[in-house]
């Protein structure tokens, strides 16, 4: 069966609009404003005109706004145009498909992960598409194919050894059960671990650009007062990456060694020792949106040692 | 006060504007309802509407509906709830009826109609697949057999 040309489905309508696509520019427009994500893929697959109008960025723009905003930042775009330079890179054959995703992964983590087995999801054919349309990215995201860099509020819930903390780690979200699988780089002796099942309100995108393995310049040390709330990165040694972990002193109770630490306005650098993990750069919370609530959010309720 | 209709006082006659239909049919509207479409606004402003204005892409069935909607839309006092249930009727059509208000409403610029009639149209669309959508709006596919295998296969996770 050969396929329809345009002007077959312009001939359906001689009079008024029998067809969807005899509308005007303007209507189609406003129909198309008012579908969901899955109604604007579905209808890219009725047919050429269509699609073109579906792929547009105009739409998806809103789409990824309304959904990913909070969660996709800076560093997760600019893993996605490595991503797609690597697809390039690797052309359009199957074999290449394969081995782009591959490549990729080890591209992005290159110090600690290049090792490891990846386990890319049940279709082993999938690939991540080739343009760079906002709608592209979407799929991506939506279809768990995208691993993104953002940081999950206490890992592993509730293990009490992460509390009020957040950690770095690669995310890939699950649609049919709308949460994420985690995954955080090797630490200390653990290995890369996997969480299943995290949910949206754990997630940020990270608040600052440096990567894990770098100290963040404290700009903020003149302007803090008492009262002020504050993150501080910590690790644990010289050779792991920096976590970016609050030290709200008074969850510790008075006589825990944790409950205080002093840091030189003038000079901070990096401070401690092998016993106790190195704090790094320390960042303000912002007041003015609810970054404080949702650290108020995972406060203990009983008072840690 | 208990009039859903008049606004006006006893002693000012409404002012009423004629349209006609591309098939000949003239209907009577009052200028503040015809005041909704932007076009007809802008003919009132200008003094053309004096004599029956001619609309050659609307016939008068459509012309019909169109003027009781905009007569429905301009009556003071109605509530939010009742309005609403209203437009659910009165876009609950075929959709090539609702093909015409949506032209109806761009020629003559009535937001309000072209919102309502479009978002009927989306909701049509939703939650189907390119299948069905195909039957409804009876528009055929223009893709190759190479690219619909395509499409089958990278959109295959959406439509389980």
């Amino acid at each position: 069966m050969s396929p329809a040309s345009e002007a077959d489905n312009a001939e359906e309508s001689k009079e008024g609009a029998s067809s969807l696509l005899d509308l005007p520019e303007l209507a189609l427009e406003c129909i198309l404003e008012k579908l969901p994500p899955d109604g604007l893929l579905s209808m890219s697959g009725v047919c050429t005109a269509l699609r073109d109008r579906c792929r547009s960025d105009y739409f998806w723009d809103k789409h990824m706004k309304q959904k990913w905003g909070r969660v996709i930042g800076p560093s997760a775009y600019k893993v996605w145009q490595l991503c797609l330079a690597s697809r390039r890179d690797n052309g359009d054959s199957n074999q290449g498909k394969q081995k782009g995703l591959l490549r990729l992964f080890s591209l992005v983590w290159p110090c600690s992960w290049a090792g490891e087995k990846i386990n890319i999801g049940q279709d082993q054919t999938c690939s991540l598409p080739h343009d760079s349309s906002v709608m592209s990215w979407y799929i991506a995201l939506e279809t768990g194919r995208f691993w993104f860099p953002a940081q999950v509020y206490n890992r592993e819930n509730g293990h009490a050894g992460f509390m009020l903390s957040c950690y770095d780690a690669e995310l890939s979200y699950d649609f049919r059960t709308d949460a994420f699988r985690a995954r955080y780089p090797p630490h200390g002796r653990r290995a890369i671990a996997l969480e299943t099942g995290v949910t949206w309100e754990r997630l940020r995108s990270p608040p600052v650009d440096t990567s894990p393995h770098d100290l963040h310049l404290s700009d903020c040390l003149k302007d803090l007062c008492p009262g002020d709330h504050v993150e501080i990165q910590w690790r644990r040694n010289k050779e792991f990456p920096y976590d970016a972990v609050v030290l709200e002193f008074n969850q510790y109770s008075a006589g825990s060694r944790w409950s205080r630490t002093t840091i030189d306005r003038r000079n901070h650098r990096e401070e401690g020792n092998e016993a106790d993990g190195f704090y790094g750069g320390i960042r303000k919370l912002r007041t003015d949106d609810d970054e404080i609530s949702v650290w108020k959010r995972l406060w203990p309720t009983e008072l840690l040692e | 006060m208990s009039s859903s209709s008049s606004s006006s006082s006893p002693s000012c006659p409404k002012k009423m504007i004629t349209l006609k239909s591309s098939d000949g049919e003239t209907f009577e509207i009052e200028e503040i309802a015809a005041l909704q479409s932007k076009t007809l606004e802008s003919m009132i402003d200008e003094n053309c509407a004096s004599t029956p204005v001619p609309l050659p892409n609307i016939t008068g069935k459509i012309l019909a509906k169109v003027v009781e909607y905009c007569t429905k839309h301009a009556e003071v006092g109605a509530d939010a709830e009742s309005l609403r249930a209203w437009d659910a009727e009165f876009v609950s059509v075929d959709h090539p009826t609702l093909f015409d208000y949506i032209l109806a409403a761009n020629f003559l610029e009535i937001p309000t109609l072209l919102n309502l009639a479009c978002q009927s149209v989306a909701d049509m669309v939703k939650g189907k697949t390119p299948d069905e959508i195909h039957k409804i709006f009876n528009i055929k596919s223009t893709f190759t057999p190479e690219e619909e295998e395509e499409l089958r296969r990278e959109n295959q996770w959406a439509f389980d």
